[in-house]
């Protein structure tokens, strides 16, 4: 518990001086680069709470993030704008309007609501079956996403979302968000879906009911998913369904990937590290450009950098930066060792 | 009568391009158990080479030629890059690095070449339209289905006959056991990809051929029908690839025919769907592999 | 011509083999007892190259082959048979047998002429050339996995619990052939829980307890030792 409540304190105390500094600083770009990355926080790990406890790949979380910000898109977007944004919306919706905050929380309750049902079946599933039927369900999410156009504007960009999501607000979703995932891992679900993975057998002579467990873990992550996406939407406060497709699920795995997919610092530390590698990267391709120094424009080399770095983490450590212990474990370890010492 | 001639040379050519795919899919998951998601970019690869050699003026075949010999050495380096590294580690580290390699693919062609299309030289033959029964239809279709009775007859015959295959068989049995009779594992992996590769470059160009110019991103479909293709005939078994690719071009077809205008464009959630369905009734696909040979 | 010195095998957190340590001298067959679980087919299996060793060392005719992988002790002229019989139930007989050839695919000729001889020695086989192998009986199929072992041309078989459920008629059938095959001058480590029929074969023998050695003599002295039956009933 002391172990839980140093990494809690450790990583939340990171999200805070993200905050702190980016503010002292009060450049807009660190601004917008510090909510970028607590949203990508609160994604990853929304993620790990699925893959970390039950050690399954899932390729259907964005969808779930799509979900979220379309669903408070339609509910929050104002509705004198809504007639242009979505010109076929159904009148019943097209209705409602409802405060920002109160948008994203349903977005992420809807993204949880949908992942309840349709998920359920499929944890039954495990390996290759598992992970195929997770990567089919991205594909028919974001098939409804492109050509539900009386909801979603079709695969046009919908835009008018109001911005309400500034970097308090995205840091305190992250801090939450860091604090529910820990509190999953640590529960009786959390621990014997964990177990379950070591020894099926045991586990069920303990009473876990596995589809169960990881359905409660996948619906966790679904909601963080879709309060994520939310706040994504009211950030950028335009999208289209391309946002929630292969190229950000590689990204948001490479994340958990490179920190580690089984414990909740690895899913810190691993968006902390891409996105600052990413940004780096990004403001290097958009110099080149602007230099000139090619004929062509550079692009696709932060996806390339992306991919090297995770083929090579999993080559030299399979579990990622943070394969086994949380940071508070870690460093508790280490003190107690130098405790013993005469 | 006529319409369903058509019918008919449409489901077995876009069955065949289909089973091609789903075959070159198949052939390394049934050895090795992992998805190869960068088996699109096999596709792509093939493609992007054809559009680089044909400033050199070679005759069109021996372009194609060189465009499969890359797909196989893409499909080669595959194996090396992305999967021998990790093969131990776990099924999820193969997973990711595959997914990774495929990124990787992607953008090199994104930065390297361009994101914008690129032409692909085509034979005249493969514009040209053939008559028979009342039926007018692309010869492509004609030459795709050719290729593809081809190919599978030569690889039935190499899995059957030849040691190799026989060899390749019983790796995707139990490897372990075909490695204590002597079956070199590394040996039998990469004839597994280069193998794929050479599916994949042929693919390419009949595939291409339909569109006539390749993009970074021209491997995802074909991987996706091969995915699918492969869930609904059998995830381990060679036959139900080839039956699976068949089965999907007929849905696809049949669906292109009947479904109404304004739910045509989520055929896609329709298929996957019945993916998944698929899968939570039969795991292991339609037509179930070769048992795994073990007593318990 | 085999020696194993000290071999320790692990399964992650678990060590099923601890400080083993034996030799078998060429034409011998040796054999190896124990209750379940007492590490007999970790052993065997680490020998073949197919278990990784964490400690120790297994020597083949001098040459070190601790970490040797199977296809390289293959062609050593190590066959294996494991305990799980893993005939390849697609493959047909015939193709099982040609695959235990895989080694010697180049001579042709001599691949047919063993095959001739080994369908001349078990004449069930010949019946059922051509069915796949998944068809056979339990017997059967055991007679196949040897069958295909010693396509190889083997020196040195490695044979893992041959009687495990088959009838007692059948398992008569398998140790009059290991019998034979011993006679031919094949080396042969046999793994077996059936500790009589071992024995009556056997020349030495090992008996095994909990991953280490708990007894070693002829097959006699072994035979002749009161405390077999507490060795297996006590674990």
């Amino acid at each position: 518990m002391r172990g839980n409540l140093l990494t809690l304190a450790i990583l939340g105390g990171l999200v805070l001086i993200l905050v702190v500094v980016a503010n002292l600083l009060g450049v807009r770009l660190f601004d917008r680069i510090a909510i970028n990355l607590c949203i990508a926080l609160i994604l990853v790990l929304g993620l790990q709470v699925f893959m970390g406890n039950s050690g399954i790949l899932n390729f259907a979380h964005i969808g779930f993030m799509g979900i979220g910000a379309y669903t408070s898109a339609v509910l929050t977007i104002p509705t004198q704008m809504r007639g242009m944004s979505l010109p076929d919306l159904y009148p019943v919706l097209a209705a409602i309007d409802v405060h920002p905050l109160v948008g994203i929380l349903i977005g992420g309750l809807v993204a949880a609501a949908v992942a309840a049902v349709v998920a359920y079946p499929l944890m039954r599933l495990s390996d290759a079956a598992a992970v195929i039927t997770s990567f089919a369900l991205l594909v028919v999410l974001h098939t409804i996403m492109t050509h539900w156009s009386a909801v979603t504007n079709g695969p046009r960009t919908l835009f008018g979302l109001p911005k309400v999501t500034d970097l308090p607000l995205a840091a305190g979703a992250a801090v939450l968000a860091i604090v529910a995932a820990l509190a999953f891992k640590e529960s009786r679900a959390g621990l014997l879906l964990r177990a379950s993975r070591d020894d099926e057998i045991a586990a069920d002579a303990m009473g876990a009911h596995i589809p169960r467990l990881r359905w409660q873990a996948f619906v966790l992550g679904a909601l963080l998913a879709g309060i994520g996406g939310a706040l994504w939407g009211h950030f950028i406060t335009s999208f289209s369904p391309k946002a929630f497709f292969l190229k950000e699920t590689f990204v948001i795995l490479g994340m958990l990937v490179i920190g580690g997919a089984n414990t909740v610092t690895g899913a810190v530390i691993g968006a902390v590290i891409v996105t600052t590698a990413f940004e780096s990267l990004r403001a290097l391709e958009s110099t080149i450009n602007r230099a000139e120094i090619f004929s062509e424009q550079v692009v696709g080399l932060t996806e390339i950098v992306l991919a090297l770095s995770m083929i090579a983490v999993l080559i030299l450590r399979p579990g990622g930066l943070f394969a086994t212990h949380e940071i508070g474990a870690l460093l508790g370890r280490r003190a107690r060792k130098t405790e013993d010492r005469p | 009568m006529t319409v369903f001639l058509q019918f008919l040379i449409d489901v077995l050519s876009l069955g065949s391009a289909y089973a091609l795919m789903a075959l070159g899919l198949v052939i390394v998951y049934g050895i090795l158990r992992l998805v190869n998601f960068a088996y699109g970019e096999l596709i792509m690869v093939a493609g992007y080479t054809m559009y680089l050699v044909s400033p050199s003026g070679l005759p069109w075949l021996a372009m194609a030629a060189v465009a499969v010999l890359m797909a196989v050495v893409a499909g080669i380096a595959t194996d090396y890059v992305a999967f021998r590294p990790v093969r131990a580690k776990s099924v999820t580290a193969v997973l990711i690095t595959s997914f990774a390699f495929s990124t990787l693919l992607q953008n090199a062609a994104l930065l390297f070449i361009s994101p914008r299309p690129r032409n692909v030289p085509l034979p005249e033959i493969f514009s040209e339209t053939i008559q028979f029964a009342g039926v007018i239809t692309p010869a492509r279709n004609v030459i795709t289905i050719v290729a593809a009775v081809l190919l599978l007859a030569v690889f039935s015959w190499l899995m059957r006959r030849t040691v190799i295959g026989i060899a390749m068989r019983a790796a995707a049995t139990n490897f372990t056991m075909a490695r204590m009779l002597g079956v070199p594992a590394n040996l039998i992996i990469s004839t597994a990809f280069a193998i794929s590769g050479l599916l994949a470059g042929v693919v390419s160009i009949l595939w291409i051929g339909r569109i006539g110019a390749v993009v970074p991103g021209i491997g995802l479909e074909p991987l996706l029908i091969a995915f699918i293709a492969t869930v609904i005939g059998g995830m381990r078994s060679l036959q139900g690839a080839v039956l699976g690719g068949f089965l999907l071009a007929f849905m696809d077809t049949t669906l292109n025919f009947t479904l109404p205008q304004d739910l045509l464009k989520f055929r896609d959630a329709f298929t996957f769907s019945l993916v998944i369905l698929i899968l939570l009734w039969r795991p292991e696909g339609l037509i179930k592999g070769p048992a795994t040979g073990r007593r318990t | 011509m085999l020696e194993v010195s000290g071999l320790q095998v692990d399964y992650g957190a678990i060590r099923a083999v601890r400080d083993i340590s034996l030799t078998l001298a060429e034409g011998e067959l040796v054999t190896l007892l124990g209750a379940n679980g007492a590490g007999k087919s970790s052993t065997l299996m680490c020998i073949a190259g197919a278990l990784p060793a964490s400690a120790g060392s297994i020597r083949l005719e001098g040459t070190d082959v601790t970490s040797a992988r199977p296809e390289a002790m293959v062609r050593r002229g190590v066959a294996t048979v494991p305990e799980t019989r893993d005939v390849f139930p697609d493959l047909t007989v015939d193709e099982n047998l040609r695959l235990g050839a895989y080694t010697r695919r180049a001579d042709a000729k001599g691949v047919d002429e063993d095959r001739a001889r080994l369908f001349e020695m078990f004449p069930v086989l010949s019946e059922r050339a051509d069915q796949p192998g998944g068809t056979l009986s339990g017997g059967e199929q055991q007679m196949l996995v040897i069958a295909r072992a010693m396509m190889s041309r083997p020196r040195f078989l490695l044979l893992d619990e041959p009687s495990l459920g088959l009838a007692p008629t059948i398992v008569d059938q398998i140790f009059d052939m290991i019998a034979t095959l011993k006679r031919s001058g094949l080396t042969i480590l046999l793994v077996e829980q059936n500790a009589s029929k071992a024995l009556a074969v056997a020349d030495r023998a090992y008996v095994m307890r909990l991953g280490k050695i708990e007894a070693e003599g002829t097959a006699a002295e072994i035979a002749a030792a009161t405390d077999l039956k507490a060795l297996y009933l006590a674990g």
